[in-house]
């Protein structure tokens, strides 16, 4: 067993200090017939070599973005991780400490956490941000409890046009409370603003999410002014890189801002770890969930890093705290406060810009393709949706087999919507890429192709 | 005044202070299509007005200031890490090297279930193991972190009483149940009862008894529990629970304890979370990512986190896994995808290396360790529950407080030894709580020389205290004013 450095011989001598005869007694309080039968059937033990062929057979048996070309997003988006970004993140100072509970000895951590909340701070234009949530999901879910709780009411409104597993992660959370959830209906891919005025009272919270799942821009201030005059709390939830281009959650009155931070510096990952965000107005500090960092001093008055205002939490605060999270997505907020630092003010911005260039030109190019059109006319940052004239599963299939992925059936999650695609752009496509997509379509769709 | 957090002295400057305008420490590819006119394609109103400032560095720079941080800090690589209820065990560099295999760290989500076998393969199997070890019979790893797994269980238990026509109002957990059982079970639409412990540090059956009616949901407990004792009376338990009809919920933040030893579905337990990255090797990321797996007895299987890996020998659809994601009576989701997936490629690389009796041997010598270490501390703090231990036990710094040294004091002197501390304050039922767990992978001599400072510390306590409440002073800042922290608070740099 490579990984316990007791021999046999530690073993007796450590048992001879305890004063028992063997390791099965110090199992005593286990009732004896639990103890006995037990014969676990799991396999291995494998050895490393034998460990590594294995894994990496399950590993070749997973087609990746870098074996396709894939339009694949969805809220989940393959950029370019920075070498650095996976450098810092391996050092074991980093990843193999815990929480930091003892803040003089887990300065690293603090100060690169307090560093992730201020950069959180600066993309949201919000004065406060707490230490990571587990997904951009949950961090919605929680903003809306959080609501919930600041303005004492029993009713959210959520977008329509909010992704489906961020809306379905709010659901569970609420499950076992009397909220009321209304969906908000959409029109033309958007958050339908003659709508909402009709669901307005009582509700706690607006829960938009901008850029939407179909990767357009919601009308943030029009549904700002409805959610001032109604007391009403707006929760936006965003797109991080967006927000090297957009205008940031403040100043459209967001009382609080979420949102995945998976596109700073995680790979795709099979969808986890990810990286839920959370920052809102200060005056909401007290009732945020999860961990905060704040600034102090020590006994010599230098700087240092703490988790501060720990009663909100579940160690102190118990049933009564603002959340039950404790562990959270440190480590995965470093690679992001890296990622960031890495990229700086001008690379953030040119990084947003590309991928608005190659998503408009994508759009542009797939459009143009006979049986396929855009669904949407507004605005969009990072992604579309078309309408293919055929159903978008068998389009999938088709191109699959020359190793492009055109992106995701919107037909899995919204009725009516059997021949959309959602496709994706980042960084990384080529105009080669974009081009070969809109090829393939025409192949796959015209009337003289493989159909 | 001038506020020495911003410009007073300081051991490494934040990155916003090392920023130099024009810097940048990547270099993206040219654009090789025309770049958009972002008012144009974004309109105008939807704009910006200046870019977000972040900070300019170059990549040397980058890597200068992380590495200058991660220096500061405590690490389980460096030296024993005994935070009682963490298992802080050595994390394997085989499995980081596993999950960071380009075949597992490049899948996307939405990839179809033919195209990603090893993926869906690997969760279901982690399920199936995880099912073994346990006794339980369906495991979801959906679950992010310990909490999350909690509140998908609790969840669980409230559809399942639903169903049996009422979900009921009450949820029984013991005062040395850790803060997010009754956070999480709140967060179920539960109210929290809380039981006190018995003189032995275990459930008093009789209490749980006269606690329990048609209005418990579910009994939730961690077992050995956080004083780090076996409920030996975990038959009686389950019977009080199941005659009202309750279920039996298990934290398994403790597991490593029963590795191989006990299974907590044999013990009468109906459903339990794992936590992978405390039992199982993967590491804590400095407060995450976790996962925190759930598993249910077959009572509670419909109502399992959507999406349900599951596997079909005869390929019927062409392949052997995918995701079932038609479950009309599940709770729903709780993570966004599917889990943390790359956490769960540690955990089921770590139970391979290590099989079945390698697994009982981690709880073996997590077992040995632990008393071992009990018995030498024994004498120079007070033990408030006597008696043998499993994974970890709870001493208490009370007679050091007569000396004017608490538990804080405690640990902050064993960082100027070049230790991590114990879990100090919890579990609340002891008062000056040194919470210790040593985990299997110390070896004799470290547990050696974890005592020697101890008896070290305890005898400054009583000889020269100030040099345990003055610690610690051999750490990159000196003791932190927390109260200043909560006061002035500063949580994020600068104007924004
Ligand atoms: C006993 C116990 N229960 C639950 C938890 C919560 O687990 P997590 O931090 O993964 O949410 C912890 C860990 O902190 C614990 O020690």
């Amino acid at each position: 067993m490579p990984y316990v450095p007791n021999t046999d011989r530690d073993r007796e001598e450590m048992l001879r200090e305890i004063g028992v005869g063997s390791v099965e007694e110090l199992f005593a309080a286990v009732p004896k017939g639990l103890r006995e039968s037990v014969e676990l059937d799991v396999p291995g033990p494998l050895s490393e070599a034998e460990l590594v062929r294995h894994m990496k057979r399950l590993a070749s048996m997973n087609r990746t973005t870098d074996d396709v070309v894939s339009f694949l997003g969805g809220g989940v988006y393959d950029h370019t991780v920075p070498a650095v970004v996976r450098y810092v993140m391996g050092m074991p100072q980093f990843y193999t400490a815990y929480t930091p509970y003892q803040a003089e000895a887990s300065q690293g951590t603090l100060q690169s956490i307090y560093e992730f909340q201020s950069l959180i701070c600066r993309l949201t234009g919000l004065g406060v941000a707490n230490a990571s949530m587990y997904d951009g999901a949950s961090a919605a879910a929680e903003a809306c409890l959080m609501a919930l709780a600041i303005t004492r009411r029993n009713k959210i409104l959520v977008a329509g046009t909010a992704g489906p597993s961020l809306r379905a992660v709010v659901a569970t959370y609420l499950e076992a409370s009397d909220i009321e959830i209304v969906e908000l209906p959409e029109t033309c891919g958007v958050t339908d603003v003659s709508a909402v005025d009709a669901h307005l009272e009582g509700a706690a919270v607006l829960l938009v999410q901008h850029p939407n799942f179909f990767g357009l821009l919601e009308p943030v201030d029009e549904l700002s002014v409805k959610c001032a005059d109604a007391g009403v709390l707006l929760v936006a939830s965003v797109d991080p890189l967006s927000l090297a281009v957009l205008k940031p959650p403040s100043d459209y009155g967001a009382a609080i801002a979420v949102g995945e931070g998976q596109s700073l510096g995680s790979p795709v990952g099979y969808g986890g770890p990810l990286l839920g965000f959370m920052a809102a107005d200060k005056k909401y500090l007290r009732r945020m969930p999860g961990r905060i960092i704040g600034a102090t001093t020590d006994t010599m008055g230098r700087r240092g890093f703490v988790m501060t205002l720990q009663t909100r939490e579940q160690h102190i605060r118990r049933a009564k705290a603002t959340s039950n999270i404790c562990t959270n997505e440190g480590l995965v907020a470093l690679g992001a406060a890296v990622h960031l630092s890495l990229l700086g003010k001008n690379g953030f911005r040119e990084l947003a810009l590309q991928v608005t260039s190659k998503a408009h030109y994508a759009a542009l190019a797939l459009s143009a393709v006979a049986g396929v059109d855009l669904r949407f006319e507004g605005p969009f940052f990072r992604e579309f949706v078309i309408d293919l004239s055929v159903p978008a599963r068998r389009v999938k299939e088709e191109l699959g087999r020359v190793g492009i992925w055109p992106g995701i059936s919107c037909g899995c999650y919204y009725d009516g919507m059997e021949n959309s695609l959602l496709v994706s752009v980042t960084e990384r496509h080529t105009r080669e890429d974009i081009d070969s997509l809109a090829s393939g379509l025409e192949a796959v769709i015209s009337p003289g192709g493989s159909s | 005044m001038s506020d020495p957090r911003k410009n007073g002295q300081t051991v490494e400057p934040t990155v916003f202070e090392l920023s130099h305008p024009g810097r940048s420490g990547y270099r993206l590819p040219a654009l090789d299509v025309p770049p958009a006119d972002l008012a144009e394609v974004l309109g105008a109103s939807n704009l910006r007005s200046t870019p977000p400032e972040l900070p300019e560095l170059s990549e040397p720079e980058v890597v200068r200031h992380f590495t200058r941080l991660a220096e500061m800090n405590f690490h389980v690589d460096r030296a024993m890490y005994p935070l009682g209820s963490c298992t802080m065990k050595y994390n394997p560099r085989i499995n980081e090297e596993m999950a960071g295999l380009p075949g597992f760290t490049g899948v996307h989500p939405e990839t179809t279930a033919a195209e990603c076998q090893g993926a869906i393969s690997l969760i279901y199997n982690l399920g199936r193991m995880l099912a073994e070890i346990s006794g339980m019979d369906h495991v979801s790893i959906q679950p992010p972190a310990g909490a999350s797994g909690e509140l998908a269980g609790m969840l669980m238990v409230r559809a399942y009483q639903a169903d049996q026509g009422n979900p009921r109002s009450k949820v029984i957990v013991p005062d040395t149940a850790h803060g997010t059982n009754p956070a999480s079970l709140t967060l179920a639409g539960y109210e929290a009862v809380e039981i006190p412990s018995g003189p032995d540090g275990r459930i008093d059956v009789q209490v749980l008894a006269a606690a329990v009616d048609e209005e418990t949901a579910a009994f939730m407990i961690t077992n050995p529990n956080t004083l780090g004792v076996f409920e030996s009376r975990i038959a009686d338990i389950a019977e009080i629970v199941h005659g009202v009809g309750g279920l039996l919920y298990l934290d398994g933040a403790n597991l490593n304890a029963s590795l191989g030893v006990v299974r907590p579905g044999d013990a009468g337990f109906d459903v339990m979370h794992f936590n992978l990255h405390k039992t199982f090797a993967t590491p804590h990321g400095g407060g995450g990512p976790g996962s925190g797996p759930v598993g249910v007895k077959s009572l509670l299987a419909d109502y399992l986190p959507c999406p349900v890996a599951r596997r079909d020998e005869r390929k019927a659809l062409g392949f052997e896994y995918d995701f079932d994601y038609d479950r009309p009576k599940s709770i729903g989701k709780v993570h966004a995808v599917y889990g943390n997936f790359l956490v769960a490629v540690k955990a089921y690389a770590y139970i391979l290396t290590l099989g079945p009796q390698g697994l009982r041997r981690v709880a073996e010598n997590a077992v040995l360790n632990a008393n071992y270490l009990q018995k030498k501390l024994e004498p120079f703090f007070e033990l408030p529950f006597p008696g043998l231990c499993q994974h970890e036990f709870v001493l208490s710094a009370s007679r050091q407080k007569e000396q004017g040294v608490r538990a804080l004091d405690v640990a902050k002197r064993l960082l100027d030894y070049g230790l991590h501390s114990p879990t100090v304050y919890f579990p609340l039922v002891v008062k000056e709580a040194l919470m210790i767990e040593p985990t299997e992978t110390e070896s004799r001599a470290s547990l050696d020389r974890f005592v020697d400072v101890m008896k070290a510390i305890a005898e400054e306590s009583a000889s020269s205290p100030e040099l345990v409440t003055g610690a610690p002073t051999g750490t990159p800042v000196s003791r932190l004013d927390e109260s200043l922290a909560a006061k002035e608070l500063d949580v994020a740099w600068g104007k924004t």
